[in-house]
């Protein structure tokens, strides 16, 4: 799923930290009132209730979701999440939405993705952007689970790079006829409608995109068979052809011309929705490593006695602890949808390889057990994987950020947390000041040093959003801990503060670093000798590299 | 032409490969965000390729005021001027 990124964003840590004690009071708990809470016990019941009647491990193996479960799931209202009373939906904020998600997640991926995909990416954007007349076609039956969402933008030349989508949508009497093919498209198979981007080019300028409304009824629309995936293999992804679809002006959703600005928002949902997955997996495997190192025993004790073993268990729960601080501290952020689109991405970064280390650590404690898929730990380890890839890439999300961070404008530092948080957190709230004065001090440097050049060096801007992560994380973590009053939560808010903070400085150090200028430099030559038996066009002869020399005179 | 139409000539051919799309659909008065689906990050990575090419150093602050295909000819066109001599720019 693609990316773009709207103008750089305004300093996202001193809003967080003006006021540390009420942000984190709303990063304890995922319900945003009493009355949504009431409605989260509900769900929460009805996953536990869900939980055995879902094989995992068949589903894995079948490479689908059984129809008994999905309609558990209706029965339970959990396709209503997202949508507004009004359309007979439950009106869950964001925030709380996640914690659904992640509660699924721990029970099973691919039913948390069918799940997630469906109240974010899938129903976001006729949720937000939909007029009166389209949400009361469509949503009742989104509500109800009758029809299933999906939403494709991907295509085969264009993933994390959307502007390049070639879909196309051609003004007729009435509407749009619309030619192209999707790939990747979650709840493909199954799906009743679709929220495609398509390029529209009578809308506005040549690259202008508009998203549109499908039904999986219309004449034109051709679903492919099911991918087979290395993991999350419950879940649908299909090709989606789209041969002259006539999708009438009423399909429209939002302002024509406007579509990847409207994706952005529908992005952000989907990020954070799939961050939520990320941390129940990472939770899955967390349990299955405690419940492992307490019993299995070597050398005559048990696995948790060694000191590596509770480092490596510690820092699994930090990690957790952290993700779920900065997924909330982003879902908290709803009605700011740039502030949103910022956390959102960070929260994905975050997650996803959080999760990866964690269920990846999970296997490496498990021993040569955790090879076996009747642990359910190598499925884990499948099952997160992707997330690493879909919406958005990392590396490409990473080297955005950077860049944004770089194009933001100067801003105050935020006033020291050190002394406006618990005590038992002062010492690592301390270090997370100085990590922000540090950050401060190298987006400086790094822009007084290189200027707009630096927009082509992709180490220095992908150490720059490492660091945005990882201070994201430390940020999230002190402020949620600073307000909760459960000891283990507070310790681990302090060791996942500690944790990130050095990660951050690390990262910080490595942009400013120039022995890495020189490493890209190498790797640019020995790459040419790698790529020369397979590209017919080496990176020197690509266009876009090309030097003013090698261009004949305009 | 001159070094100014050969500037602009090079900014749109070096926008159009970004935005692969055929140089000519791309007129002085677009907006970049808008029109041509080009972010403000995307316009700032225009810039730096065409300011690698040019032989310039461009700041970032004044960059991100661009908005138009014609802003950022300008933008070049008055760096240039400014880095290479007013000469070059009438060449």
């Amino acid at each position: 799923m693609g990316l773009r990124m709207r103008e750089p964003s305004a300093e996202p840590w001193s809003a967080a930290l003006r006021e540390p004690a009420v942000t984190g009071q709303r990063l304890v708990r995922a319900a945003s009132t009493p009355e949504e809470e009431g409605t989260l016990e509900l769900l929460r019941g009805s996953i536990e209730k869900l939980a055995p009647r879902i094989d995992s491990g068949s589903i894995d193996r079948q490479g689908k979701i059984p129809e008994a479960v999905v309609e558990a799931a209706r029965q339970a209202g959990l396709f209503a999440l997202t949508i507004d009373e009004a359309h007979g939906g439950l009106g869950l904020s964001l925030k709380a939405t996640t914690d659904v998600i992640e509660r699924m997640a721990r029970v099973d991926r691919s039913v948390a993705v069918m799940l997630g995909l469906h109240s974010g990416l899938g129903t976001r954007g006729l949720i937000r952007y939909g007029s009166a007349e389209q949400k009361a076609r469509w949503l009742p039956r989104l509500a109800a689970g009758e029809d299933i969402a999906s939403f494709a933008a991907t295509e085969a030349g264009a993933g994390s790079d959307l502007m390049a989508v070639e879909t196309c949508g051609v003004k007729v009497p009435g509407g749009l006829r619309v030619n192209g093919r999707k790939c990747y498209v979650t709840n493909g198979g199954f799906a009743g409608l679709y929220t495609i981007l398509a390029r529209t080019p009578d809308s506005g300028g040549p690259r202008a995109q508009s998203l549109l409304c499908i039904p999986r009824s219309s004449p034109g629309v051709q679903i492919g068979p099911e991918e087979d995936k290395l993991g999350i293999r419950g879940s649908s992804t299909i090709t989606l052809d789209l041969e002259d679809v006539f999708v009438p002006d009423d399909a429209v959703l939002g302002e024509p011309g406007h579509g990847s600005d409207h994706c952005n928002h529908v992005l952000a949902w989907g990020r954070s929705l799939m961050s939520a997955g990320c941390l129940g997996i990472a939770r899955a495997a967390l349990t299955l490593s405690l419940g492992h190192v307490t019993t299995r025993r070597q050398f005559g004790r048990t696995l948790s006695a060694f000191p590596l073993v509770q480092a490596q268990c510690a820092d699994m729960a930090a990690q957790i602890y952290a993700m779920e601080s900065l997924v909330r501290l982003a879902t908290d952020a709803e009605s700011d949808p740039q502030r949103l689109e910022l956390l959102s991405i960070l929260a994905k970064v975050l997650c996803s390889e959080g999760a990866f280390l964690v269920a990846d650590r999970s296997i490496q404690l498990h021993g040569a057990l955790g090879f076996l898929e009747s642990t359910g730990a190598p499925r884990l380890l499948r099952d997160c994987r992707i997330t690493r890839i879909f919406e958005g890439a990392n590396d490409v999300l990473l080297v955005r950020t950077g860049a944004a961070l770089l194009a933001s404008g100067k801003t105050d530092l935020p006033a020291a947390l050190a002394p406006r948080i618990a005590p038992s957190l002062r010492d690592a709230a301390a270090a997370c000041d100085t990590l922000l004065q540090q950050r401060q001090a190298t987006i400086d440097a790094i822009r007084k040093s290189h200027g707009l050049s630096v927009m082509r060096k992709q180490a220095v801007l992908w150490a720059l959003g490492q660091a945005e992560v990882c201070t994201g994380a430390a940020v999230a973590s002190l402020l949620r801990g600073g307000a909760d009053t459960d000891a283990t939560n507070l310790a681990l808010a302090e060791h996942a503060a500690c944790m990130f903070t050095q990660q951050a400085g690390e990262q910080l150090a490595a942009a400013r670093e120039p022995r890495n200028e020189t490493r890209m430099q190498r790797a640019q030559a020995l790459s040419d000798l790698l790529y020369a038996p397979y590209a017919p066009r080496t990176p020197s002869q690509n266009p876009r590299s090309r030097t003013r020399s090698q261009e004949s005179p305009a | 032409m001159t070094t100014q139409d050969q500037h602009r000539t090079r900014v749109i051919h070096v926008m159009a490969e970004i935005l692969e799309v055929d140089p000519t659909v791309i007129r002085g008065e677009q907006r970049l965000r808008e029109d041509l689906g080009m972010d403000s990050l995307g316009s700032l990575e225009l810039l730096s390729v065409i300011s690698q090419e040019l032989d310039l150093e461009l700041e970032m602050e004044n960059a991100l005021a661009i908005t138009t295909v014609d802003d950022a000819c300008a933008f070049v066109a008055r760096h240039y001027a400014e880095q290479h001599g007013a000469a070059h720019a009438r060449a």
